[in-house]
């Protein structure tokens, strides 16, 4: 059976109004398309022999398919063979859902995602053991770690052929699991904030006298958005047991005061009362009486007194490719040399 | 009650509703009316993208000016324009914004800020420019909203209209009301690029694309925009995802979409439902106090379509007049 490995790009991640209340960048639909060209001849290089990617209507399967045609035409061999999944197109993130569901259920060595926070949260969720590699389009892009495609398709098809030992190639990663009224409800990859507005609007998050406690899987100060305020606080790795929670309060009614870069170009002071580690396994529930939840860095869910929520960090929880380990062992093992190699 | 979990005060809610059913029952009562053959020219209805208009027009004043489409009753009640003028132009009636010479396609009321419907595709974003060039020379804080299709968003007065908004920093909201056909012609057949934010990159002015049948991401998101452009901060480009009820006019058999596309909109993506269930949801207002308005809505719509028809055709002698503007 010919290797194959599934790609999801969300043709309209990183659209949100953080293009007007902050600097966020607007990748156009022809950069995506040549990204996901780039993990594609990545991929390709590295002996995987087809891809299978989610259908959509935002123009980056359009783009793809006339590269590729061109492609053909001058006798190239660059990149796998292209397929779609069979399945209705709703240009929702109930796409990304059902796409990860159905390449999980064709056994996919990997998938490769496109997209911002929201895409990868949707792709985790479903599908199941099978390993992503994530690739920033989005706006804060928190989880997915900025790198060039070409290189996380290398890896990835590195990690899919097998050249790459699993306990090398393949990184465990915790979410945060949202219930409501104590059912499961929603994840979270990066962060879980509660803020004051219930109003879920435009979704994203930037008014910083609304944010009252944050729940993070990891703390990276390197990062922008809401784990930026946990990482300038205490840093916490991605493969370290357990998380981070914060009481927030507004700027002038808190002890200390985090300048924080919540948004891209956008930097707030961010009231910090407590922090504390959080650890897997056990529900908290927000103090605040009705507010919404935000899930990396957008509004989701509002939640009231009749309408309890609970937060859970959960360890384990699914499966990426880690493209820096891959590279380093591809680069140590001299996977991808041929012929000798002299030491001058 | 509990406390209010919106940016709009209970009768703002209340007032947003109102606009919108007033939209959809206008609508709904010309797609019959038409069909009986009393109505002169072509109707485009905007049933199914009222959250569109009323989330945008919400943030206006009759200083703020718009320049509308051929789609344009929405625009034009969700920007104060009288129902029963509205109703009489269409009928072609002398009581008619326009005295009954402009028709559907031409509605205007200047005196709202409603620089007329257009049925010039794309020509409303050239007009709006000059209305915002006027705005940020007499220092009057205004704005200028312009409307446009998914398939107007392809015409050179457009993107001409979005570089000289740019390069004169104007205070121009350009909104395109995506519903994913260009009368017949999808979007990914007829559009190179199929996110019109790109277009908005292109000249270096932010776009952001919001779900247009969720009234209150299309509130947050134009409130936003608005603001930035009336404190000098540029132009700036909304996409809203929305949805067509009915055919590109009255009449069209709408053989190019989908078997149950339309069932399936009114079913899942009816901007008033869902604005309707959020806000009784959040118990700032019962089915009662909506099916009120539905019924003073109801009254309005008949008592504007009597009226016009029952009113006299323009005079022969009026033929001329109001032709030319003297300045």
């Amino acid at each position: 059976m010919p290797l194959k490995v599934g790609v999801i790009a969300n043709p309209v991640s990183g659209r949100d109004i953080r293009r007007v209340i902050a600097q966020a960048n607007s990748l156009q639909v022809a950069d995506r398309a040549n990204m996901l060209l780039r993990a594609l001849a990545g991929l390709a290089a590295c002996g995987v022999a087809e891809a299978v990617m989610m259908p959509e209507r935002g123009g980056v399967a359009g783009h793809v398919l006339r590269h590729l045609a061109q492609s053909a035409n001058r006798g190239e061999a660059r990149f796998p063979r292209l397929s779609f999944l069979e399945m209705p197109v709703t240009g929702t993130v109930d796409d990304s859902r059902l796409a990860a569901r159905k390449l999980a259920g064709e056994g996919v060595a990997a998938i490769i995602v496109l997209g911002g926070d929201g895409t990868h949260r949707a792709v985790a969720a479903e599908c199941g053991a099978t390993p992503i590699a994530g690739i920033s389009t989005g706006t804060n892009n928190a989880f997915p770690e900025y790198r060039e495609p070409t290189v996380t398709g290398f890896a990835t098809g590195l990690a899919a052929s097998g050249a790459v030992p699993k306990d090398v190639a393949i990184a465990a990663n915790k979410w945060l699991k949202v219930c409501i009224e104590g059912a499961p409800s929603e994840i979270a990859l990066v962060d879980v904030a509660v803020v004051t507005e219930q109003n879920l609007g435009a979704r994203a998050l930037w008014r910083a006298d609304t944010f009252r406690e944050l729940y993070v899987t990891f703390a990276d100060p390197q990062v922008i958005g809401m784990s930026a305020i946990a990482g300038l606080v205490e840093p916490v790795g991605r493969d370290e047991a357990g998380g981070l929670m914060l009481r927030l309060a507004p700027a002038g009614a808190a002890a200390t005061i985090v300048r924080a870069p919540i948004a891209p170009g956008l930097v707030e002071p961010i009231g910090v009362e407590d922090w504390r580690r959080l650890p897997a396994g056990r529900a908290f529930t927000p103090a605040l009486a009705a507010g919404s939840i935000a899930l990396d860095g957008e509004r989701e869910l509002s939640f009231g007194p009749r309408r309890k929520v609970s937060i859970e960090l959960v360890e384990n929880a699914f499966a990426t490719i880690n493209v820096a380990a891959v590279m380093r062992y591809a680069a140590a093992k001299g996977l991808l040399r041929e012929g000798r190699l002299a030491c001058a | 009650m509990s406390s209010n979990p919106f940016p709009l005060s209970r009768d703002e809610l209340l007032r947003a509703y109102r606009t919108m059913r007033t939209i959809r029952d206008f609508e709904e009562r010309l797609h019959f009316e038409f069909a009986k053959g009393d109505i002169p020219g072509f109707v485009h209805l905007y049933a199914g993208e009222e959250a569109c208009a009323t989330g945008i027009m919400m943030h206006l004043t009759d200083i703020d000016r718009i320049a509308s489409t051929h789609r344009g009753h929405g625009h034009c009640i969700a920007k104060g324009v009288d129902v029963h003028e509205m109703m009489a132009e269409i009928y072609g009636k002398a009581t008619g914004s326009c005295r009954g010479k402009g028709g559907s396609m031409h509605i205007a009321d200047l005196s709202k800020g409603m620089m007329g419907a257009n049925g010039i595709l794309g020509a409303g974003a050239p007009l709006i420019c000059g209305a915002a060039l006027a705005s940020k020379f007499r220092g009057d804080h205004g704005v200028g909203v312009t409307f446009f299709g998914d398939g107007a968003a392809n015409q050179g007065t457009v993107l001409e209209s979005m570089n000289l908004a740019a390069v004169w920093n104007l205070p121009v909201l350009f909104v395109v009301e995506n519903n994913g056909y260009a009368e017949a012609t999808s979007v990914e057949y007829a559009t190179a690029v199929d996110s019109y934010v790109d277009r908005a990159s292109g000249f270096g002015m932010p776009g952001v694309t919001v779900d247009g049948t969720d009234f209150f991401a299309v509130y947050e998101a134009a409130g936003e925009i608005i603001r930035r452009a009336r404190e000098g901060g540029g132009p700036a480009l909304l996409e809203c995802s929305v949805t067509r009820f009915y055919g590109h006019f009255e009449g069209d058999a709408q053989t190019y979409k989908a078997k149950g596309e339309n069932e399936f909109n009114r079913a899942n993506r009816d901007c008033l439902k869902i604005f309707r269930a959020r806000v009784c949801d959040a118990e700032l207002a019962s089915e009662r106090d909506f099916a009120l308005i539905d019924v003073e809505v109801a009254a309005l719509i008949d008592a504007a379509v009597s009226s016009a028809k029952d009113a006299p055709l323009p005079h022969a002698r009026e033929l001329l007049t109001d032709v030319y503007v003297s300045y």
